[in-house]
C-alpha cells in the first residue's frame, strides 16, 4: 500500500516535471497559443493595474521620499541655493534676458527633432524577481502605439516598446540586460552598441578599433531602418569611464542614462519619426560657468582737512 | 484528495497573483523588491505535503510564467517552483524544529528564496534569459532574500491562517 502511494507520488513529480519542460519547448518554439495567454493575462490585468496605480501613488511618492532621503534633502539644497541664484539674477535685467533665452532654448528642444509622440502614464512597473526592467503603460494598440517604437523620458531614452496590449504596452526600459542601442557619439560621429546593465548605468561596446571613447562624450540613438525600434538623435547618457584594458577588440566604456528610472512617472512613445535626421540637435547642453562680476572701485583721497 | 485541495487553493493564489501583479509591482523597491507571491506559494508548500506542494508549485509558478513582466519562456517558472515547492515540503515534513517555528520557516522560506532566484539565473543561462552583469544578479538575489525575511514575518500569519480555513489542515504555524 505505502510503496503503491510513493509510486504514484513519483508518477506525478514525473508528469508535472514533464508537462513544464513541454511548456518550455512549446514557448521556444514560438508556438502562439503560450503567448495569447500572457497577452490573455495583461488583457484581464490592466484595468486593476491602472486602478492600483492612482490608488497606490500617494503611496509610493512616500515610499520613494522615504527611500531617497538623502537625495530630497540634497535635492532641496540645491533648489534653495538655485532659488537664491534665480532671485539674484532677476535683478539684473542682463542676466534675465540670458535666462530667457536659456528656457526658450529648453522648450524648442523638444520641437527640434520634430518628433511625433504619444504621451503615456506608467501603471505599473515590473516584477524584479526575473531580473527584467520593465514597465506598463496606459496606451496601446487602441492608440497607435506599436511594437518596437521608441520611448522618451524627460531627458532621454526610457526604453522601447516590447509587447503592445489592446489598452497596454510593455515597455522594456533601458537598464534591462537584454537591452541593445545602436549609439554615435555626438560630435564625433562614432558608432558602438550600448547595452544595459540592470542599473542606471550601461555599457558601450565601440564597433571600430580605430576609433577611441573619452570620459564626457554624449552618445544619441543611431537610429534603425525605418526608425523602428530606434528613432535617431534621441540622447542616451555620456561616458563616465573608459576601459583601456590592453587585449581589447575594441575599446568600451561605461555610460551613465540620462534618464531618471525611479521616478518615471509619465514618458512619451515616438509614433512618428522626423524625415529629417536631427544629428547632434538634442545633445544637452553642458551647465555654463556663471560670470564672476568684478567690481573695480576708485577712491580718490580726500584733501586732509586743515586745521 | 489533491484536487479537491487543489480547487479551493487554486482562486487563492490568483488572488495573491493579483495582489502581486497590482499592488506590489508598482513598488520599485531597492535591490530587487520581494514577491509576496513567492513567499505566499513557499508557505502553501512547507504546510501542505510534498505531493501537494509539488501540484500548487506547478500552478504557482504557471502564474509567474504568465506574468507579461517574466523574461524566461513558459515553463521556465513552471519548472522552478515545483522544484522548490516540492523540496521545501519534503524537507519541512516531520521536521518540527522548521514547521511549528515561525523563524524556522522564515529562515527557511529565504534560504528557498535564495536557491530559487540562482535555479531561475541558471536555467535562464541554458535557455537564453538576459539576466545582467555578475554584481547586478549577486545583489538582486541578496536584496531578495533579504526582503523576504523582513516580508515573510508580517506574511506568515495571514497566510497560514488562510492555509487554515481553506484546506482545514490544523497546520497553524
Amino acid at each position: 500500500m505505502r510503496y503503491g502511494g510513493e509510486g504514484r507520488s513519483r508518477l506525478l513529480l514525473i508528469v508535472l516535471i514533464v508537462s513544464a519542460l513541454f511548456l518550455i519547448t512549446l514557448d521556444l518554439r514560438g508556438v502562439g497559443v503560450l503567448e495569447g495567454a500572457r497577452q490573455g493575462t495583461q488583457t484581464i490585468l490592466s484595468p486593476f493595474q491602472r486602478g492600483g496605480s492612482v490608488v497606490i501613488t500617494p503611496f509610493k511618492n512616500f515610499f520613494s521620499d522615504v527611500t531617497h532621503l538623502g537625495r530630497t534633502r540634497n535635492q532641496i539644497e540645491k533648489l534653495r541655493s538655485d532659488n537664491a541664484k534665480l532671485r539674484a539674477a532677476l535683478l539684473n535685467r542682463k542676466n534675465a534676458d540670458a535666462q530667457l533665452l536659456k528656457l526658450k532654448s529648453i522648450l524648442d528642444l523638444a520641437g527640434t527633432a520634430g518628433y511625433k509622440i504619444l504621451n503615456a502614464r506608467v501603471i505599473s512597473q515590473g516584477s524584479s524577481q526575473s531580473f527584467s526592467q520593465t514597465i506598463t503603460i496606459d496606451l496601446g494598440t487602441n492608440a497607435g502605439i506599436k511594437k518596437n517604437m521608441t520611448v522618451l523620458a524627460e531627458t532621454g531614452i526610457a526604453g522601447v516598446v516590447k509587447e503592445v496590449y489592446s489598452h497596454t504596452a510593455l515597455i522594456m526600459l533601458a537598464t534591462d540586460p537584454a537591452f541593445r542601442v545602436g549609439v554615435r557619439i555626438a560630435g564625433s560621429q562614432q558608432i558602438g552598441i550600448l547595452s544595459g546593465r540592470g542599473s542606471r548605468s550601461g555599457r558601450l561596446q565601440l564597433l571600430d578599433n580605430q576609433t577611441t571613447v573619452k570620459v564626457g562624450d554624449v552618445l544619441l540613438s543611431r537610429g534603425s531602418v525605418a526608425n523602428r525600434p530606434f528613432v535617431p538623435g534621441v540622447p542616451v547618457g555620456y561616458v563616465t569611464a573608459v576601459d583601456n584594458s590592453a587585449g581589447a577588440i575594441a575599446q568600451s566604456a561605461t555610460v551613465h542614462l540620462y534618464t531618471n528610472f525611479a521616478t518615471l512617472g509619465v514618458v512619451a512613445v515616438v509614433v512618428g519619426a522626423p524625415t529629417v535626421n536631427p544629428g547632434d540637435a538634442l545633445v544637452p547642453q553642458k551647465p555654463q560657468p556663471t560670470p564672476l562680476p568684478t567690481v573695480t572701485i576708485y577712491v580718490t583721497p580726500s584733501p586732509s582737512p586743515t586745521k | 484528495m489533491i484536487t479537491r485541495q487543489l480547487s479551493i487553493s487554486t482562486p487563492i493564489f490568483i488572488l495573491i497573483y493579483g495582489v502581486q501583479e497590482v499592488v506590489v509591482n508598482q513598488f520599485r523597491l531597492p535591490a530587487g523588491g520581494f514577491s509576496v507571491f513567492l513567499i505566499f506559494a513557499l508557505v502553501w508548500a512547507i504546510l501542505s505535503t510534498p505531493d501537494v506542494a509539488a501540484v500548487s508549485g506547478f500552478v504557482s509558478g504557471l502564474l509567474m510564467d504568465l506574468s507579461p513582466s517574466a523574461s524566461g519562456p513558459i515553463g521556465q517558472w513552471t519548472l522552478i517552483l515545483l522544484a522548490s515547492s516540492y523540496a521545501i515540503a519534503y524537507f519541512g515534513s516531520g521536521n518540527e524544529n522548521v514547521k511549528g517555528n515561525p523563524v524556522g520557516v522564515t529562515f527557511f522560506i529565504s534560504t528557498t528564496v535564495f536557491f530559487t532566484e540562482i535555479l531561475f539565473v541558471i536555467t535562464g543561462a541554458l535557455l537564453g534569459v538576459q539576466t545582467g552583469s555578475f554584481g547586478q544578479v549577486l545583489l538582486t538575489i541578496f536584496g531578495i532574500t533579504l526582503w523576504t525575511l523582513v516580508i515573510t514575518p508580517i506574511c506568515l500569519p495571514v497566510f497560514s491562517l488562510m492555509h487554515d480555513i481553506a484546506l482545514d489542515t490544523r497546520s497553524k504555524i
